[in-house]
């Protein structure tokens, strides 16, 4: 974490030409970090209000969990897209002079939402445990365990619509922009929204494994877990490949444009991003392997990196592939991209490029890896000082 | 009043003098265009390209009636003026680079770093810059400065520091082949509106709706063309 602050300032510094981002690739690790930080929040809440929405009590012990890693990861989100950002300073033009046409605005709105609802839901949750030192904190109420159980409840239906909306919006800041094939395609928030509850119900399964550990009591919440895993993660290969299909059918030559950069340089990325979550899914479905901790961990984590994989993949076909690209005039065999000036002066390379390879920096994998440091902090400290899993412990 | 222009490709000789007078004019620092000048089908400028036809294609900000740029913007720091030209605020600009990622034409360039520092790094004397000195502000929003911010968006503002004193654009006055033409789109009996009429002018990726404000003529013939059957 420290280190990522660090090379923050550095990149504060130096400004954004430590990354390797140029205007052809605009962006990179930090935009495909908040898809990816905001997939893995929603599936949190979504799993925890379905509980109370529609009834899966098996579910309940880990309702905490779950709204505790959605808070994490949405807020992790939220710090990801900062040092994307070229003039931080001015961050706060976003609430002086807001624009409301653009869905980043509205992106802004719902991911702030969605941080203090999960806030909420996770501290109505807790009420009931609120003893001890921990009292000071508590609101009193009569009857908390009835005050709890009651709010929980009205807070679920609302839980949801957040949930399912900072998955929409954040698609929508993509499958806007008609300048870019890879992203302009209606597929694109229906597929959010299920990577979203597979990654997301992941998350909360490893922080339940590692939590509570593998107990009888918790077992068919697990199974219901990995249920819900697969399904979501089946729903959205169906919705990827339904859209390369369609295009690649169809055959107009910007689509093979822009698959081409997936399936011919990014080929072991896509395969790797299939792959490993389907491994995953086939693993955790087996009941032997749910019966360890190491395997049930070792699985969920192969199925995140899948997924991480995916965010990523979300740049070079879209950025890669030129939007300014055409046949000549008498050249009709020619696809031709219109050169981009690069933005950045490096001796004895060319200024003027038709495409842009970009690859990380140090800079921006240690900033990443700082944020998915501070993800992980927030969910073992609220672990060890707040009452998120000791109710549990005690019954047991 | 719509602002527009037409590019006459008969008459490009693809030279490039736009470009250089469009950088020179607005202190664009290196690695950075406004306006770029490319052969179609060709890796190279001024090479034709082995097949087919040899013409030149000079690409700038092509002030949208339907700018996504606009619309993607957080903080309303690009916007359309009355008569469509599509302006940048660099004291509003975030550097969030949305409007890079949503622009079809990649004309929107990035501050990765200080413009001055870019300068150092490409030979010029320390603290040295070129291009219009002075700022200019337009509704009182700073739309030019001869130096940009780190991390901020810039691309063409249709010279509207210009504009205002009845100038027409640096890259207009710098074109020695006259190939360049401003003008209303709105006025059916402006120059523009006549040249678009008369000799067909089409915008760039019209597919994506953008509606530009810059046309384009197509060239019509280079050299002797001869068809063997």
């Amino acid at each position: 974490m420290a280190a990522g602050i660090i090379a923050w300032l550095y990149q504060f510094q130096e400004g954004l030409i430590i990354t390797d981002l140029s205007n052809p690739f605009s962006w990179g690790l930090y935009v495909s970090g908040l898809a990816f930080f905001v997939g893995n929040a929603a599936g949190g809440l979504v799993l925890s209000s379905s509980i109370y929405m529609f009834g899966l009590t098996k579910l309940k012990p880990f309702a905490k969990l779950g709204a505790l890693t959605a808070f994490a990861n949405v807020t992790a989100a939220m710090l990801i897209v900062l040092p994307d950002i070229g003039q931080p300073l001015r961050l706060w033009h976003l609430i002086v002079y807001p624009q409301f046409r653009s869905p980043l605005v509205w992106d802004v709105i719902v991911l702030n939402m969605y941080a203090i609802l999960s806030l909420a839901y996770l501290y109505i949750l807790m009420l009931p445990d609120l003893t001890g030192k921990l009292q000071k904190i508590a609101i009193k109420v009569k009857d908390p365990l009835e005050f709890s159980e009651k709010w929980a409840k009205r807070l679920a239906p609302l839980a949801l619509v957040f949930a399912a909306s900072i998955h929409i919006v954040t698609a929508w800041i993509f499958s806007t922009q008609g300048g870019r094939e890879w992203w302009f395609t209606p597929a694109l928030a229906p597929d959010f929204l299920a990577v979203a509850v597979s990654a997301g119900t992941t998350i909360v399964l490893m922080a339940s494994v590692l939590a509570f550990g593998i107990k009888d009591a918790y077992k068919e919440g697990y199974k219901t877990m990995v249920k819900i895993i697969a399904a979501a993660f089946f729903i959205h290969l169906f919705l990827m490949y339904n859209d390369f299909f369609i295009h690649t059918w169809y055959g107009a030559e910007s689509s093979a444009h822009t698959l081409g950069v997936l399936f011919k340089d990014y080929l072991a990325a896509h395969a790797f991003e299939v792959i490993a979550p389907l491994a995953a899914v086939a693993l955790l479905l087996n009941g032997k392997v749910r019966e360890s901790k190491a395997a049930i961990i070792a699985s969920s984590s192969l199925l995140l990196l899948g997924v991480f994989i995916h965010r990523f993949l979300l740049m070079p076909p879209a950025f890669e592939a030129i939007p300014l690209t055409f046949n000549p005039i008498g050249l009709q065999e020619i696809f031709w991209s219109y050169p981009v000036a690069s933005g950045r002066y490096v001796e004895g390379m060319d200024t003027f490029v038709d495409r842009w390879n970009y690859f990380p920096t140090w800079v921006e994998m240690i900033i990443f890896l700082g944020v998915l440091a501070y993800m992980y902090f927030v969910v073992a400290l609220a672990s060890d000082y707040l009452p998120v899993i000791k109710k549990e412990q005690e019954v047991i | 009043m719509r602002r527009g222009w037409v590019i006459d490709l008969e008459k490009c000789i693809g030279c490039r003098s736009c470009m250089v007078a469009c950088k020179q004019h607005n202190g664009q620092p290196p690695g950075t265009w406004w306006n770029r000048v490319f052969t179609p089908g060709s890796r190279e400028n001024q090479v034709a390209p082995e097949k087919g036809k040899e013409y030149f294609l000079p690409v700038t900000c092509q002030h949208c009636a339907n700018p996504p740029c606009v619309k993607v913007c957080p903080v309303d720091a690009t916007y359309s003026t009355e008569d469509g030209t599509v302006l940048i605020d660099f004291e509003r600009c975030i550097g969030c680079r949305y409007c890079i990622s949503a622009c079809p034409y990649g004309v929107r360039q990035f501050n990765w770093e200080e413009p001055k520092k870019t300068l150092y790094k490409a030979g010029y004397v320390e603290n040295y810059t070129y291009g219009y000195p002075k700022d200019f502000r337009k509704d009182g929003r700073l739309v030019y400065m001869p130096v940009r911010f780190k991390g901020i968006t810039e691309k063409c503002h249709f010279c509207v520091h210009y504009y205002e004193e009845g100038l027409e654009p640096a890259c207009v006055r710098g074109c020695p082949g006259g190939a360049r033409f401003t003008g209303d789109l709105d006025d059916p009996e402006s120059v523009v509106s006549k040249l678009i009429r008369d000799r067909d002018g089409f915008n760039l990726l019209p597919e994506k709706g953008t509606k530009p404000s810059c046309y384009y003529l197509p060239p019509r013939r280079k050299e002797n063309l001869s068809y063997d059957f």
